[in-house]
């Protein structure tokens, strides 16, 4: 399934946070990548390394304060919308309408994102099959069970059947056979020929699921590559391994440059 | 693909937003059926409780007794007052009985409710003492309040209509309802009595008419029955629909985004291919919509009580409006509706929480009804400033359509200005939704961990309102007796001084960073005495254009007012310390020192900020006619740190500034009324901008350009030349 045209790029995406009491923060600092159809692309860091603001500047939702994005080939700051319309963003803070049912929140999903309205209630139908949902399609979601409202909430994510998903931290809060459910979704939309970015700080399901794995920390990608490849650089197994391989080397490397830095002020 | 914004977008926006209202059952009941059913309610439990009480009133047989030297007199005037109740032919009132008792203690048995009144009779000379004593009792109180001069003149006034002739005095007990009625029934009969008792003394000596026809005053409104109504209704529809509106409006719009936000479901309508804009005008509406809802079922039920009766319009009410005026009448309510919808919405963008939105709902909903008032400012008319004042305008536009004056171009300045100000707050409110911070959530950062210097930009304000509070509390309750001196002591002394010094020592603050105590370039004291005098006369300048076009203050509110400012006879030095050393010394020190430390952090626009330092300053002067003569100043004095680096010059300036506006004044250096010509603020505005080039020129801001002040390093240093 997987080719090798580009469907998401990534070049030098920085974002600047000002903070009135911190001054600048740098949470994206030159982050480069690319994503390719039927592929699984994991962005493995740890809380605050920059996911979520790399994920959300790719969404449109932050503007970045530097470089470029672009999904299906628009960009993400001249195109905002033709962007959105090409991707699904699932996220643990991307909540559905309490008060509407499974039905209502797919239709109205697929509608804004442009769904040709003929072809609507054909889609939701398949929709609501394919993920098993019929018996509760018009239940309000504020009466359903998590793994319920996850369902609705996947089905919501691709509702106007997009090329590209962004996957933010999806099995967060999840139990073990939501979380698995979760991962065959993933695999399955894969094997349709999606586009999927996957982040997470679980080494097990980047270790499972994803075909190339970035490493990001501070705001820089520390390493990127296939699970073969990165173990061959790190000569290390286990994925956790090779993560604290590429962030114990970031973080000396960064020692050693304050330091220097330090005795340079220092200097008359 | 298509890159549209499509109308149907906006259409399913729109719908699923009422939707999801029109489910919210218990948001419904609460806000827009409860009132529907407690209204009505509320006025049959008053009107029964009332009809019950009128009853008691009547029902109730009133006992009295007499005392007083005079009290057989009284006795015979109280028994013809009620007789002439009792046969009054209008039977509008019901007449009610009256009982004589005779206590031994009637002043007991009042007090322990044996009887309702007790009527006492004086004779003339015990009369006067009486009053004499009372006059004592309130000059008294009144000197002890303030200033002499007004009490000498209604002395000699009293005198002269003394009365001389036997009184009666009605006691009762202003805490029992049946005491007051009997008091009111038996005094207007009293009235009466007397009166006919006056006249026919009078006739009978001689005077030639009866006292109805001496003098008579007759007033009568040559305005029709609908324009009189039209001025009642002019005056209560803006602030009525607004109020209704803003509670309606209220109900969508905390939770058409600030709601969206806690519930996490904003992220996922910003990551679809809705446009923000159709996100933002789909809520809009919704706001609209459901706040003209709620206006028009509230205005329908209080109709619909009023045809049946329940509600009593006033009389003579009459309202009629020609097709125009109506039309111009909704066509300048339209504004209004959107600029209420828009203003709550930003507030729901703004807000964090649904906690948050509460909060500051209060202030807006204020900030809202006053304006919506302005109608009612005795003699405003359209003719002036107040059209292109947003919501205001159209207030005055609206009462003058409803009394039949039709101004056009007012009208529509009215209406540019309300709609402009809808349309910018509905441009911010986009903004909201692109507001990084509050997009991703936390709230906590590295700076509530580290505390200190890093937490101060984000409390200053807080402070700042914490210690306007103590100030205004202090100068209510002590302001009169620690008198001038003692005031400027506490002000300047504890609140400014000791409040800043608190907040340097809570937040481990730099004090050399935090007052802008560094160095000043020599030239910049030759732009202080520039550029103090010249500023000042701007000042005049400007407060004479503020009083003659925007606000007119009365003369004689001003001239007490500038009394009250120069206070009591000091001699010169005390002036000079008071007035103008200290001021200019721990003013600077409060509010360029560490006001502006704490909030160029916040305000990252100079411009802004120095306005906000000036407002602060400015309401920190509590008179309402200060606030933009000292405003000005805060907002120069601003300039003057900020270009030259330093807090000193501004020291010197606001010294300078304060010792010419009331030295000469006060020591009678200047003739009585000299006052400057408002032209002269032209001139005085070339040598002021010179000075502050000066500043410019050889301060640290010249050379930092660019890069701000956000560097301390760069900050502490002057730049030579």
């Amino acid at each position: 399934m997987k080719t090798n045209e580009r469907t998401v790029f990534v070049e030098d995406l920085r974002k600047t946070f000002y903070d009135e009491s911190r001054g600048e923060v740098k949470a994206v600092d030159g982050v480069t990548f690319s994503c390719h159809p039927g592929e699984v692309f994991g962005l493995l860091g740890a809380n605050g390394a920059g996911k979520t603001t790399t994920l959300r500047m790719l969404s449109t939702v932050l503007k970045p304060t530097g470089g470029t994005a672009s999904v299906m080939g628009h960009d993400v700051v001249r195109e905002p919308q033709a962007v959105r319309e090409s991707l699904g963003f699932y996220s643990a803070s991307t909540a559905l309408f309490p008060r509407l049912t499974g039905q209502e929140t797919l239709r109205f999903f697929a509608r804004i994102n442009h769904y040709p309205v003929e072809r609507l209630q054909e889609r939701v139908d398949a929709l609501i099959s394919r993920f098993g949902i019929q018996e509760y399609a018009n239940a309000r979601i504020e009466k359903l069970s998590t793994g319920m409202k996850q369902k609705v909430s996947i089905a919501r994510t691709i509702a106007h059947d997009p090329p590209v998903l962004i996957f933010d931290e999806p099995t967060v809060g999840l139990d073990v056979l939501n979380a698995l459910e979760m991962v065959k979704v993933i695999r399955e939309l894969r094997a349709e020929g999606k586009t999927i970015i996957f982040s997470s700080h679980i080494m097990s399901e980047v270790e499972k699921l994803c075909d190339r794995i970035a490493i990001i920390h501070r705001g820089r990608l520390l390493a990127l590559g296939t699970l073969a490849s990165l173990r061959e650089a790190t000569e290390q197994h286990y994925l956790e391994d090779i993560f604290v391989h590429y962030v114990t080397r970031a973080e000396g490397l960064e020692a050693a440059t304050i330091g220097v830095a330090g005795e340079l002020e220092e200097a008359p | 693909m298509t890159n549209h914004r499509s109308p149907s977008v906006l259409g399913t926006l729109f719908r699923y937003e009422m939707r999801m209202l029109l489910r919210d059952t218990r948001t419904i009941l609460i806000a827009i059926v409860a009132p529907l059913i407690m209204f009505p309610a509320y006025i049959l439990v008053v009107n029964y409780v009332d009809s019950r009480e009128q009853q008691a009133l009547e029902e109730e047989t009133y006992r009295y007794a007499v005392s007083g030297s005079r009290a057989g007199w009284a006795e015979g005037v109280v028994k013809a007052a009620i007789a002439l109740d009792e046969s009054d032919p209008d039977t509008s009132r019901a007449p009610v009985s009256f009982e004589f008792r005779n206590p031994p203690d009637p002043m007991g048995a009042l007090e322990a409710g044996d009887i309702h009144v007790v009527v006492e009779g004086f004779s003339a000379p015990e009369w006067d003492s009486i009053r004499a004593e009372e006059r004592e009792a309130e000059e008294e109180a009144r000197e002890e309040e303030a200033s002499g001069g007004e009490a000498a003149e209604a002395d000699t006034a009293h005198a002269e209509e003394e009365p001389s002739l036997p009184a009666v005095r009605i006691l009762y007990r202003g805490n029992s309802d049946f005491s007051e009625a009997a008091r009111t029934r038996l005094r207007e009969r009293i009235l009466e009595v007397r009166a006919t008792q006056r006249d026919s003394v009078l006739l009978s000596s001689g005077f030639p008419v009866a006292m109805s026809e001496v003098a008579p005053v007759e007033a009568e409104s040559v305005a029709s029955a609908a324009k009189a109504s039209g001025l009642f209704l002019g005056l209560a529809l803006t602030p009525f629909l607004v109020v209704l509106m803003l509670s309606g409006g209220s109900i969508v719009a905390v939770d058409a985004i600030c709601g969206e936000k806690e519930r996490g479901t904003l992220e996922t309508l910003l990551t679809t291919a809705a446009s923000r804009t159709d996100i933002v005008r789909a809520k809009l509406l919704a706001v609209i919509v459901v706040g003209l809802a709620v206006a028009v079922i509230n205005v329908a039920n209080l109709l619909v009580y009023i045809v049946l009766g329940v509600l009593d319009l006033p009389p003579d009410f009459v309202v009629e409006i020609d097709p125009l005026g109506l039309l111009l009448l909704l066509a300048l309510l339209v504004p209004v509706a959107v600029l209420v919808a828009a203003a709550l919405l930003l507030l729901s963008g703004a807000s964090k929480s649904y906690r948050e939105y509460q909060v500051f709902f209060f202030p807006v909903f204020v900030a809202f009804v006053v304006p919506s008032f302005a109608a009612g400012l005795p003699g405003i008319d359209l003719h002036s400033i107040i059209a292109v004042v947003p919501l205001a305008g159209v207030a005055v536009a609206v009462k003058e359509i409803l009394v039949g004056e039709i101004d056009l171009p007012f009208q529509a300045f009215a209406f540019v200005s309300t709609a402009g100000l809808a349309l910018w707050l509905t441009f911010k409110t986009h903004w909201t939704l692109s507001n990084e911070k509050l997009i991703s959530g936390s709230d906590l950062d590295q700076a509530d961990l580290t505390g200190g210097a890093a937490l101060f930009p984000r409390h200053v304000l807080r402070w700042f309102l914490g210690l306007w509070v103590l100030f205004f509390l202090s100068s209510l309750w002590f302001g009169q007796d620690l008198g001038l001196r003692g005031q400027v002591v506490l002000n300047l002394l504890v609140i400014f001084f000791g409040g800043s010094l608190v907040m340097v020592r809570r937040y481990r603050l730099d004090p050399v960073e935090a007052y802008g105590l560094r160095k000043a370039h020599p030239a910049a004291w030759i732009a202080v005495l520039l550029g103090a005098p010249s500023a000042l006369l701007v000042a005049f300048g400007i407060t004479e254009l503020v009083n003659t076009f925007v606000f007119p203050v009365p003369e004689q509110l001003l001239e007490n007012f500038g009394q009250e400012l120069l206070g009591p006879e000091l001699p010169l030095w005390q002036l000079v310390l008071f007035l103008s050393v200290m001021p200019g010394i721990f003013e600077e020190l409060f509010f360029r020192g560490i006001l502006l430390h704490g909030l160029r952090r916040v305000i990252r626009r100079k411009w802004l900020l120095a306005l906000t330092v000036g407002l602060i300053f400015g309401i920190f002067h509590v008179s309402l006619f200060r606030i933009v003569p000292t405003a000005w100043l805060g907002f120069i004095l601003t300039w003057v740190v900020l270009f030259g680096g330093s807090i000193y010059p501004a020291m010197l300036w606001h010294a300078l500034n304060n010792a010419i506006a009331t030295v000469p004044a006060t020591l009678g250096w200047l003739p009585e009324d000299f006052e400057p010509e408002a032209w002269w603020a032209l001139p005085a505005c070339l040598v002021l901008a010179f000075a502050l080039w000066i500043l410019w020129r050889t301060g640290p801001w010249n050379g930092t350009k660019g890069t701000g002040e956000r560097s301390r390093g760069e900050a502490g240093t002057t730049r030579r030349r």
